[in-house]
Order: C-alpha cells, then structure tokens, then sequence
C-alpha cells in the first residue's frame, strides 16, 4: 500500500507536516511499515480539499485532527 | 575586464551605551568594476564621532570616485571637519580600499589597524609607502588583484576588544589575522567574515563594548551565475520555451514551487523525488530531480529567504540558522547570498486557482511581491539581477 500525502505550499499551511509526522507515528506503533510506504509529492491540484492525502489512488481530504480516524480506517483496516 | 568581482561586507557594533556608531563605512561603485571602499573612525564616540567619521567617509568616497586626487581629498577633510570643543582637534582615521576594474587595489591608510591580507590562504604582507599629505603620516600599496584575495579593514575597536577583561592590551592585530585566516580557509562571504569578526570582538568585550568596532572585508572571486525558476509560465503553451531558455542557462538550477518543479520534471524526462524530511523547520521539505541542482515549494520557502534576506542586510542574527540549516530557504540563502553574484529569475505569471482562495495567506500578488523584495534584497547585496517574466 502507498500513502502518498502532499506537502505543496497550501497543503503545509493546512498542516500536511503535523499529517506526515503523525502517520509516521502510527505506522510505527502498528508495525506495519514492511506493508505501507509513505510518501510525498507537491501539488496535486486540489488545494480546497487540503491536507490532500492518497492510499494507492483513491483521494482522501485529511487534517491533522482526524488523522487518527483516517489511518484506521482507510489505513490499518485495509492492510489487516 | 576579467571575470572577477568583489564582494563586499562590513559589520559595526556601538560603544556600550550609544545609539549612534563613531565608525562610518561608505562605499560608493564609480562603474560595475570599480569602488571606492572608505571605512572611517571618528575621535571619541557617540553623536560627535558619528558625524565626524560620515563626513571623513563620504567625502573621501565622493571624491575619489569622481577622480580627484588624493592630497586634495586629505586637505578638504582637514578643512571641512569640525574641531572637537573638548579635545581642540578635529580627527578621524581611515582606511580607503580603492578597486580598480576589479583587477588592482589601492590601499590608502591613515591611523587605523593596518589592512589584513589573505592571499592562497595565508596572511600576505604587502609593501607599503609612506607618504605625508597635510603632515599626515599616510600609507599607500598598490597590489595586483587575484582570485581568492581577501582584505580585512577595522576601526581599533577590534584589536581594542578584550581589554582588561580577556587579555591585558587588547586583541592583538597578530591574532586577529590568524583568526580571521582560519575562517577565510571556510569559503564564508564577506559579510559573514565580517560579522564573525565583529561577533567576536564583541564577546572580547563581554558584550559590553568600550568602543566602537567595525570590520569591512572585501573578497575577490569568480563571477558565479545562477538560475532561479518560480513559478509556471500564464500561458501553458510557454512551458517548453521557459524551460529551454532555463535549463540553458550557464550556473546552478533552482526551481521553486510544486506545479514548477513538475514542469521541470516533464521537460527534463526524469521523476519528481519528494523528500518527507522536515529538517525540524517551518519550511516545507525539499524535492529531487536529476539535473537540477536544488527543488524547493515555492511561496513559504521564497518568504523565509526573505526574511533571511533583510536580516542579512540589517543586523546578520539569523546567519548561524541559514548558514548551517538543510531545509529549502536555507540552501536557497546560502546559494543566493554567499555563492552566486549574477542571478537570473525566471518567474512564471500563471495564477494558481487554488490558492485564490481568502482562507490562504498565498495569493498571485503575494507571489510577484515576493519576486521584486527577494531581488531588492539581493540588489543590495551587490549582486546583479535579471528578471524574465512568462
């Protein structure tokens, strides 16, 4: 599985560092880093939506206080 | 005409307690290849000192860069500066740095530390003959210029600094010139030799400094262009001539900005490498492609560089952060302040739709706002500067 989070100029501003080092985070505690790799990119051309989050090629609008639930849910559920 | 230019950087602290600083460094530039360098300090300290080491350096500089010799720019100073109502004399000592064509140097000294010169790396003693105009003791060298010379002017506050607190007389020339030696090995730029010297001084002096002190360094180098892109072209059609006119460029490539750093990737066929490394800085992480020397996102990078930028010409605070950092404004300040001296922007017009939005402190304004400070800044810093807009 590929995360792929943006980290272009309007989706830093939203927050897409707290977003990184929080799913860097929770990849860890659920040791599942041999099954996701994360990545970044810059602008994928939907800055409304940022934080702009992609699992393989699906899009998800992200913000760093639902995190947690993204990474449950469209994360950890998927790998399991 | 060589391909040699100077780059120049001074640096002054005040007399503890004083507003106004007694040393006075003018530089006025007669052509692109030739400047005149005065640094002036000025009997005593404070409002008296300050006025008389301005006038002694301003006319020096203005003289000297209209043609006029030498004795008559001594007797003007003799007979214009204002005498001291407690001392009964009027007095200012300087050190004149004349470049000619960036190939020679006149150096013209009167009271003041003498002038350190490094050369390949090592301290270099030049001759100097004296002369006496006004029955002024003065000292003039004439030296060839070559690349790598590097040339310290100070007000005695340097060598001053310490005085009865780290050393008994002071910071001694000897060891100031070893000092600054070590540094100039490093590759630093005029302005940051300079403030390492004052900075230190400073501490001499418990950061408390009992006279003013001031360091102007000129270095000499090799002209070094670089090529910074920012921003896609309005026209999407212009891409292709953008990058071709860019990449064809002689010097560094940096490209700044997500959709432009696409762009470049594209057109260079290779892929876009993101990096998630945060570098623990506000700054978004930069980028790799092959072929380019540095990536970077482009508005919040740009700012921080200006910011670095006007700190750089004010007061130098940040250089410690800028000059050892790894994120993107940092690399981008180092390769803009300290290693180029001939910068082409490349800036593309097209207005990003998605940060027209109010919620976002970024907007197309911001953006061309950004383009004219950053080369203001770097206007100042003697660097010369071309735009290109798409």
């Amino acid at each position: 599985m590929k995360i792929t989070v943006c980290i272009g100029s309007s989706c830093h501003i939203k927050g897409s560092r707290q977003v990184v080092e929080k799913l860097q985070e929770l990849i860890g505690e659920s040791a599942i880093g041999d099954s996701v790799e994360l990545d970044g990119t810059f602008c994928m051309g939907k800055c409304q939506q940022g934080v702009c989050v992609t699992v393989d090629d699906t899009f998800y609008s992200v913000s760093p206080d639902n995190v947690n639930v993204f990474f449950d849910e469209n994360v950890l559920k998927k790998v399991r | 005409m060589n391909n040699l230019c100077a780059d120049i950087g001074w640096k002054s602290i005040n007399h503890e307690g004083e507003q106004l600083c007694g040393d006075h460094i003018d530089i006025v530039e007669k052509d692109e290849n030739s400047t005149v360098i005065v640094l002036a300090d000025g009997l005593g300290s404070g409002v008296k000192a300050s006025i008389l080491s301005t006038l002694t350096s301003k006319i020096i500089s203005t003289m000297l860069a209209e043609g006029i010799s030498l004795e008559e720019c001594v007797s003007t100073i003799a007979a214009t500066l204002p005498i001291c109502s407690v001392r009964g004399v009027a007095y200012s000592t300087f050190t004149i740095m004349h470049l000619i064509e960036n190939a020679r140097v006149e150096l013209i000294q009167y009271d003041n530390p003498s002038v350190i010169f490094i050369r390949d790396g090592d301290l270099f003693d030049y001759p100097k003959q004296e002369l006496s105009i006004c029955e002024k003791k003065v000292l003039r060298s004439q030296i060839k210029l070559q690349e790598g010379d590097i040339m310290i002017a100070m007000s005695d506050g340097c060598p001053h600094a310490g005085i009865g607190l780290s050393y008994n007389f002071g910071w001694k020339w000897e060891d100031i010139a070893k000092f600054m030696r070590g540094m100039a090995i490093a590759g630093y730029s005029a302005k940051t030799l300079a403030t390492m010297l004052v900075d230190e001084c400073n501490k001499e002096y418990g950061y408390r400094p009992g006279d003013d002190a001031s360091a102007c360094v000129v270095k000499i180098r090799k002209r070094e262009p670089m090529n910074i892109l920012f921003g896609p072209p309005k026209n999407r059609d212009d891409c292709k001539r953008m990058m071709s006119l860019f990449f064809s460029k002689e010097g560094k490539h940096i490209v700044c900005g997500g959709t432009t750093s696409s762009i470049a990737a594209d057109y260079l066929k290779k892929p876009l490498k993101v990096s998630l490394n945060f570098e623990r800085s506000d700054v978004p992480p930069i980028a790799n492609i092959e072929g380019v020397d540095l990536v970077t996102e482009g508005v919040i990078t740009i700012s921080k560089v200006i910011e670095y930028a006007k700190d750089a010409l004010e007061d130098n605070i940040l250089y410690e952060e800028w000059n050892f950092n790894r994120d993107g404004a940092a690399l981008i300040a180092r390769l803009l302040f300290e290693e180029a001296t001939d910068i082409n922007f490349y800036v593309g017009r097209a207005v990003n739709p998605a940060h027209q939005n109010p919620d976002l402190p970024i907007n197309f304004n911001i953006k061309m706002n950004l383009v004219e400070e950053l080369s203001a800044c770097l206007k100042q810093m003697g660097k010369r500067i071309k735009i290109s807009y798409f």
